[in-house]
């Protein structure tokens, strides 16, 4: 990365985290098949870090994403991104937050297969009739390494590729928090490397904020903090971790379910 | 996963439904042709035999023209001497005669008495009740010479009653006074809508008709136990040369087959109508098989990983088609018994008068439904499911789908072609022989388009989409996008919409080409400011007397008389017209090409040009002429003009014709005010005060005549119209057919697209765009077809003018993308109503 990236105006400093969850609870059914998938969540995600969510199957860890997300409305308790609690708004206001404040980067099906992959780029701007800024737009698909295939459909695209327009996508847009689905379940080993370096770099050099949801502990290690999940609840938390240490935890984790 | 297949089968179902409708009211339309012209039939049929079961014989005039229909032949009167000589012959028990002719009651407010599309019949009271066809269902047969019987619908719709004085209009414009004395019914039935009439004693009758010593028929019964055929010998033997005796049954066989000639054109035309709607309809058909078979692409590979066998999946495919066809087939037939009554209404609103009873369902109405509608179902679906067996097995377990349909394009496009048409040969086969030919044609036609129209889809909907693309920004570009990404999907969708536009364009030239050509034609006739005719065609005469009158009004300055009447030539029927010798160049343009007008002084035939190339008829030849009054002759052509919208094919002098007509009338007078607006119009101004006494004739400048020419021919597009609009409907659920399998197959996308930010409104909007531009799309094929196969077919009619009514052809566009938008209304909703989390989640 040799350009400098232009001034972010969320450059300052702010102490409110980016997203943060209060008791979340999230109960699927009625009655006798009642399934509580997440049974009171108090999470907060830092501005400026990079955090990853572990968990085993069924922990709860994409419901808490969606919920956190305003993809889905949790049950009880309360949600923030940028100190707005989204729980309680109605359907175009939570759109038109996932539009403006939330970035998201998927495992598959990240793209808009009729669109090019600029206008797939641009597609939250567009939806919301803003101009997009020139510059850092060029300077994001510059630094994803996009700019030759800026014309090419999705299906032009490999998955390495199409998971880079995705974080051009979500970055682009300055979000308060980047969302990521096991942005690399579906990539090799190089593809991966490079889409969790480009989180990072993000992070780092951009002041992004992004929570990322994996099972992968060589993913996680990226991360600056990782907060396992487990039966819907937030179980254990490891700041600084290594692919070593994050996948200890998890066999511990495994080893008191088992 | 439990809750996508859950979702899949709603949709599945929900498809079931949308592709039903589409044959359903294809079945509707061919069941309620059935039962309607079923129910006519029988109605008819009844009052027919309840009128001619009463008598055993007829006598009456041989018919004049042998070409002629018997029902309606122009037959001389018998002499009224023959009741006597008939009730002398053994066997006979009893026999009356009858004369009728045009008798119109006029309302309490002056205007002539109209309950349906018929005028009212006049006749003498026949005295003996077993002979009569009137019931008197109040008061008493007419004794007096001014007591007349009033028909019941008259007397109700009018409130006359017994007792009150009624001004009745004869033909030549004679009004009698008459007291009403009775009131009575036709017949058995009193369901016979539109036909009045008045009865009067004989004397009156005979008077009023101008048949003193005549009757038209009499009507004769046998003595019982005689032997009939015995008795209608000694009656033939008892009459004079040109006097015939026919049974009752005769008779009415002869009415019989005369309303069934009828009613067989009426049930052809809305069965070509009908089975239009199901040639659209099968589009609809073979367009959501085609989707359904490459969405189930796994599943069906999976059957056969499994050990289905080609024939296994083919037969299940089939299957689906067959259920689908029948259980579809069923509704519509039920609901064509609906369809019948809305036919009707249809058919009396647009001033077709016709007679109730009791639907009849016939079991040749629910076996042809069925079958046609099972049969178009399972053959559109043929080419799918022959798609479906040639699924690869492992196509069940690798990723690619959508894939195969552009590649199996080109060859989609071929199975189109050979099963659609397979559909159409069918379908066709049913109809009657020069229809289908037609038809076939035109299918064919349509056919081969829908398999070029995958070609230009394409760049087409990139066109018709950008400027919505630039006026909705995103979703309309996504509309766009989606709307150019399966091209084969997007023309099949909009040939069914292209065939029914391209029908109603075609209509839409045909129409205005003829209005046009009709207008310009009477311009280049008609020279006379106004024209006097008779309102109905049936009253289409009347008296020399009037037309004198009116050729001396004050502001006249240059007047016409024209005849007409019919005559055999050549062995047709056909129209003549008789005017003066001359005198005629202010009012009528007879542009002589051939020959001179002395020749109508001179007793010899003038006809126009197209009789002289199409009968291959010179000046100087001669033809073979009969007329009722005359009997036969030959005539001299001794003049040829171009064709003249008012005279018609055939002309002589007004001498020549008044002296071989019974009763000559005048069909039109014209007149010349010498031009200047107020001139005309204070002409005009004073002919209707004269005509106050003549409720029948009316008075139109040439523009107002011009305008009441075309008033049946914008009726009958009216009526073509209404019956294509269904084919449209059609079309339409085809188009919300689509709609629904493509949002289901974007669940994802959609998702994805809402998850980043695409809000209901903006979803509704891309749906919407999607839907405008593929009715946009088939609009615009189907309007340049159809103008095409318009000025096709008004070039082969050789009409003078072809005019493209571009007005017309513009909000055809406009109503397609109207229509387009509302058909997008329910999927577009379902779009927006999608779980964004359902549509996400990852399996």
């Amino acid at each position: 990365m040799t350009t400098r990236p232009p001034e972010t105006p969320a450059g300052e400093a702010e102490v409110r985290p980016a997203a943060q969850a209060i008791e979340l609870k999230k109960t699927y059914g009625t009655g006798q098949a009642v399934v509580e998938a997440l049974s009171g969540v108090s999470v907060s995600f830092g501005r400026g870090a990079f955090t990853a969510v572990m968990g085993p199957s069924g922990s709860g860890k994409s419901t808490l994403m969606h919920c956190m997300a305003g993809l889905d409305r949790p049950t009880s308790g309360k949600s923030y991104i940028g100190g707005r609690d989204i729980a309680a708004l109605d359907d175009t206001a939570l759109t038109e937050l996932r539009r403006d404040q939330v970035g998201f980067v998927f495992q598959s099906f990240n793209l808009v297969p009729t669109l090019s992959a600029a206008e797939n780029i641009t597609l939250p701007a567009d939806l919301a009739g803003r101009k997009v800024d020139k510059e850092w737009f060029g300077y994001t698909v510059g630094q994803l390494g996009l700019a030759s295939i800026l014309s090419h459909r999705p299906s032009e695209m490999s998955g390495g590729q199409q998971q880079r327009v995705a974080c051009a996508r979500a970055l682009v847009n300055r979000p308060q928090l980047i969302f990521a689905d096991e942005p690399t379940g579906n990539l090799d080993s190089v593809a991966s490397a490079e889409l969790l370096g480009i989180l990072r770099a993000s992070v780092d050099e951009l002041g992004q904020s992004i929570v990322m949801v994996t099972h992968d502990p060589g993913a996680a290690a990226h991360a600056d903090r990782v907060v396992f999940l487990a039966d819907g609840k937030v179980v254990d938390e490891l700041e600084g971790p290594t692919a070593a240490a994050v996948l200890d935890r998890v066999r511990a984790l495994g080893a008191k379910r088992s | 996963m439990g809750k996508v297949t859950l979702r899949g089968m709603a949709a599945h179902k929900l498809r079931l439904a949308l592709t039903s409708l589409a044959i359903v009211l294809g079945v509707a339309f061919i069941s309620g042709t059935f039962v309607l012209t079923d129910t006519l039939h029988n109605t008819f049929y009844a009052l027919i035999g309840s009128i001619y079961d009463k008598i055993d014989f007829q006598v009456r005039g041989v018919a004049q023209f042998p070409s002629q229909q018997a029902a309606g032949a122009v037959r001389n009167p018998v002499p009224e001497s023959l009741v006597s000589t008939i009730k002398r012959v053994p066997g006979v028990e009893a026999a009356e005669g009858s004369v009728n002719g045009y008798a119109q009651f006029i309302s309490k407010t002056g205007k002539p008495v109209v309950t349906g599309s018929e005028p009212t019949i006049g006749e003498n009271f026949l005295t003996d009740p077993r002979l009569s066809d009137l019931r008197i269902v109040q008061g008493a047969p007419p004794t007096a010479a001014h007591d007349v019987v009033m028909d019941a619908e008259t007397a109700k719709k009018y409130h006359f009653h017994i007792g009150q004085s009624v001004r009745v209009l004869f033909m030549g414009g004679n009004v009698a006074s008459f007291t009403i004395t009775g009131i009575a019914q036709y017949g058995s039935s009193d369901t016979l809508a539109g036909v009045t009439f008045a009865a009067f004693t004989l004397p009156t009758a005979q008077l009023a008709f101008g048949k003193t010593g005549e009757f038209d028929h009499i009507d004769v019964l046998a003595k019982p136990g005689a032997d009939k055929q015995v008795v209608q010998a000694a009656i033939a033997r008892a009459l004079p040369p040109g006097v015939e005796v026919v049974t009752g049954q005769t008779v009415a066989n002869e009415q019989t087959t005369s309303i069934n000639q009828a009613l067989g054109f009426f049930s052809t035309a809305l069965l070509v109508f009908a089975f239009i709607a199901l040639f659209v309809g099968a589009f609809t058909i073979f367009n959501t098989f085609s989707i359904t078979v490459g969405q189930r692409t796994r599943e069906l590979g999976l059957l056969r990983a499994v050990g289905a066998s080609r024939r296994q999946v083919f037969r299940s495919v089939l299957g689906e088609a067959a259920i689908t066809g029948a259980l579809a087939s069923l509704v519509g037939t039920a609901l064509g018994l609906l369809a019948a009554l809305g036919l009707e209404g249809l058919m009396s609103a647009l001033g077709f008068t016709l007679p109730s009873g009791p639907l009849v369902f016939e079991a040749r109405t629910l076996i042809v439904s069925l079958a046609v509608g099972i049969g178009v179902t399972v053959v559109s679906a043929m080419a799918p499911a022959r798609r479906a067996v040639h699924v690869a097995p492992v196509v069940a377990i690798s990723d690619r789908q959508e894939a195969t349909t552009v590649r199996h394009a080109r060859w989609l496009g071929l199975t189109v072609a050979s099963r659609v048409l397979g559909i159409a040969l069918i379908v066709l086969g049913l109809v009657v022989h020069q229809v289908a030919l037609v038809g076939l044609g035109v299918a064919a036609f349509f056919v081969g388009l829908a398999m070029v129209l995958p070609s230009i889809a394409r760049p087409l909907s990139a066109a018709i989409g950008r400027p919505i693309a630039s006026a909705l920004g995103t979703p309309g570009k996504l509309g766009r996008a989606n709307s150019m990404r399966n091209p084969t999907r997007t023309a099949q969708t909009a040939s069914a919409l292209m065939v029914g536009v391209a029908l109603v364009s075609a209509m839409a030239v045909f129409g205005a080409s003829v209005s046009s050509s009709a207008t310009a034609s009477i311009d280049q006739a008609i020279r006379a400011d106004l024209l006097v005719t008779a309102k109905s065609s049936g009253s289409g005469s009347f008296s020399r007397s009037l037309a004198t009158q009116l050729s001396r009004l004050r502001g006249v300055t240059a007047s016409l008389v024209v005849y007409g009447g019919q005559f055999q030539v050549r062995q047709s029927l056909e129209h003549l017209k008789g005017v003066p010798s001359q005198g005629f160049g202010p009012t009528v343009d007879l542009r002589v090409k051939e020959g001179s007008t002395a020749a109508l002084a001179a007793g010899e035939l003038l006809i126009d040009s197209s009789t002289a190339k199409s009968d291959h008829l010179s000046l100087g030849s001669t033809v073979r002429v009969k007329f009722a009054k005359t009997g036969p002759g030959m005539m001299r052509i001794g003049g040829i003009y171009k064709d003249n919208a008012l005279i018609g094919s055939y002309l002589v002098g007004e001498g020549f014709f008044v002296s071989h007509f019974h009763n000559p009338q005048p069909g039109a007078v014209l007149l010349d005010a010498g031009g200047g607006a107020a001139g005309v119009a204070r002409l005009q101004d004073a002919v209707e005060r004269v005509l106050t006494n003549y409720p029948t004739v009316q008075v139109q400048t040439r523009s107002q005549f011009e305008k009441s020419q075309l008033s049946s021919v914008n009726q009958l597009l009216t009526l073509v119209y209404a019956l294509l609009a269904l084919a449209v409907v059609i079309a339409l659920i085809g188009v919300v057919n689509t709609l629904v399998l493509s949002v289901f197959e974007r669940t994802r996308e959609i998702g994805l697209l809402r998850a980043v930010g695409m809000r209901r409104a903006q979803v509704r909007s891309m749906v919407r765009s999607e839907s405008v531009i593929l009715s946009l799309f088939g609009a615009v094929v189907g309007i340049v077809i159809g103008t095409l196969m318009g000025v096709a077919l008004v070039a082969s009619l050789s009409l003078s003018n072809i005019t493209v009514p571009g007005a017309d052809i513009v909000v055809f566009f406009v109503l397609s993308g109207v229509l387009g938008l509302v058909a997008a209304t329910w999927p577009a909703r379902r779009a927006a109503k999608l779980d964004v989390l359902a549509a996400i989640a990852t399996e």
